[in-house]
């Protein structure tokens, strides 16, 4: 008997994603494409985030340290020490998990507000280090970091935006689908227990500190391949990667979405992200839209939209059940 | 009676606030022990020493001879010392069976049947539920069931490490006449047919009189007065608050 949690992936996601593999065809302009590919690489941070934040609870802030981290390792081993790029992209990974490993360690032995505390810390010292670090380049003749970054070299001389497009969505759907695999998992079902109540977790045997650290880890890493794309599509690492506002897009996206569903933070992303990067909407007028639309779901929805309709769903089949009188 | 637990001159301070002064209580294989005591005497404190959710400040827990003073809650349920608590705490966002399948799953009894042998788990699963009483309400939201069913879930929970000892935290408040009954009946079939050991914190001197083969009161952090549940009686607390509610799960108190 499985546990009819997540129950089955509805037809829509399956034309939703036919729709986005046939959307090139139509004609997209090159900055759209962008737009979209972005897009795809900022669904894997969401939900990644939702693997930690949501699946095991522990509310992150400083998410953007795991997506910064990978940024940042493909920029200055490509272009400080002069890796070639699949190499680099695996360090990258792998710093990327160890930088989850750490801060799973840290904030291991914490709960609730305090998690969060010490990962926005932790994103906030990361964002302000490498927002003031300049690094040299190999020739001397002039210096990278800060705002303006540092270059990816890609050496994929092939590389376009139709083909960034078309392998971030491959890329989309294989990290969602381990998601699901991690959400439906024992581990999955372990962590949603921790996040529902860590004292009974703990009196379930559940070892609430290596899970949470495992949490972390399995977050990081797929905030790091986001990042890895992110940082091949894009061409460049900025401190920006690192920023408050990218830890706090992946949260909202989540509560928005619904957190624990891992398909919610990716929709609200997929939604959100190419409608406010797309209509070239201001700065501050994002951040105002990211508030209303945050009021909006919390008064509607308050699980997120997923997260809503998974509980009415639920509900209904509970009635259904009482109706049959088992 | 060899003792299967034994909880060794147990002092536990919060602040300057002296809970526990030096308790030694032991209890034996398959033996249900009661401990009775006034509100702010320091049974829950206990309770939470002898699993491992509060460390002493001295003294040590022995289980089956071993000291396990320095174990965690987690590595105490699957070393077979398992509790229920006060106030049940169910996880809002799972059901009943995904419930008792995390315990099952981290539970080492558990983890071996799961190892290759899928249906065994499976059995291991649906007859915890049919033993509490659980079965028909399976897939329903833990948060939503009635408190008897939450006694239930926590009894499904603590059995499914196969325990060789159970505390149970006031497991009979806040329940109806029913429930009450029903589950003393399920607490009765564990000990006969799986020979568990209890320690049975409650209130109710009915309730200890009528399960325990042995009562301990605790009083001002210290064992006051020990003896056969019918001669509870005899037992006067010298507080003049000898009935309340002692307080909840939490560390202290």
């Amino acid at each position: 008997m499985k546990p009819p949690r997540f129950g089955k992936i509805p037809g829509v996601l399956v034309a939703g994603a036919g729709i986005l593999l046939l959307l090139p065809l139509a004609g997209l302009d090159v900055f759209l494409l962008d737009v979209l590919t972005i897009g795809f690489l900022t669904a894997v941070y969401a939900g990644s985030w939702d693997i930690v934040g949501g699946l095991a609870g522990q509310i992150s802030l400083g998410h953007a340290l795991f997506f910064g981290t990978a940024t940042y390792s493909c920029a200055l081993l490509t272009s400080l020490l002069g890796w070639p790029f699949p190499l680099a992209a695996g360090a990258a990974l792998l710093l990327s998990t160890a930088a989850g490993a750490a801060v799973g360690t840290l904030s291991a032995p914490l709960k609730g507000p305090f998690v969060a505390l010490l990962t926005l810390a932790l994103g906030e010292a990361a964002h302000e280090f490498f927002l003031g670090q300049t690094f040299f380049s190999p020739r001397g003749a002039y210096s990278w970091g800060g705002e303006g970054g540092i270059p990816v070299l890609l050496g994929i001389p092939w590389f376009s935006p139709w083909i960034a497009y078309y392998a971030a969505l491959a890329f989309l759907l294989l990290c969602t689908w381990i998601m699901l695999r991690i959400a439906r998992s024992e581990t999955g079902l372990i962590w949603t227990a921790l996040s529902g109540s860590e004292l009974s977790a703990r009196a379930s045997g559940v070892d609430i500190r290596r899970h949470k650290r495992l949490a972390f880890v399995a977050a990081a890493a797929l905030a790091g391949a986001a990042g890895v794309g992110f940082a091949a599509c894009v061409g460049r690492a900025t401190a920006d990667d690192f920023s408050l506002e990218l830890s706090f897009q992946a949260a909202t996206f989540a509560a928005v979405g619904g957190r624990g569903t891992i398909v919610g933070p990716i929709l609200a992303a997929l939604l959100f992200y190419p409608l406010l990067q797309g209509t070239g909407i201001p700065p501050a007028g994002r951040v105002l839209l990211y508030a209303l639309v945050l009021l909006f779901t919390l008064r509607f929805f308050p699980a997120g939209v997923a997260g809503t309709l998974r509980e009415r769903a639920r509900a209904r089949r509970m009635a259904g059940r009482k109706g049959d009188g088992r | 009676m060899s003792d299967l637990l034994l909880a060794d001159r147990i002092t536990k301070s919060f602040g300057t606030n002296r809970v526990l002064r030096g308790v030694t209580i032991g209890i034996g294989r398959g033996e249900v022990v009661g401990l009775f005591g006034p509100n702010g005497s320091g049974k829950t404190t206990l309770a939470n020493i002898i699993t491992g959710l509060t460390r002493p400040d001295k003294g040590r827990i022995l289980f089956e001879g071993k000291d396990v003073t320095g174990m965690s809650m987690d590595a105490r349920f699957r070393a077979g010392i398992a509790r229920t608590f006060q106030i049940p705490d169910p996880y809002p966002s799972l059901t009943v069976v995904e419930s008792v399948r995390v315990a099952l799953l981290c539970s080492e009894a558990g983890r071996k049947e799961t190892e290759g042998k899928g249906p065994g788990f499976q059995e291991n699963l649906d007859s915890l539920l049919v033993r509490t009483g659980l079965f028909a309400q399976r897939f329903w939201p833990a948060a939503k069931l009635s408190q008897g069913c939450l006694r239930r879930l926590e009894f499904a929970r603590a059995i499914s490490c196969r325990p060789k000892f159970i505390l149970l935290d006031e497991v009979s408040s806040a329940l109806s006449a029913r429930d009450e009954a029903e589950l003393v009946a399920l607490m009765r079939s564990l000990h006969r047919e799986e020979d568990i050991s209890f320690l049975l914190i409650s209130h109710n001197p009915l309730i200890l009189e009528e399960l325990c083969d042995r009562v301990v009161a605790i009083e001002d952090g210290r064992v006051f007065w020990e003896g056969k549940p019918g001669d509870l009686a005899k037992y006067v607390p010298t507080s003049h608050h000898a009935h309340g509610d002692e307080g909840g799960n939490h560390e202290g108190g």
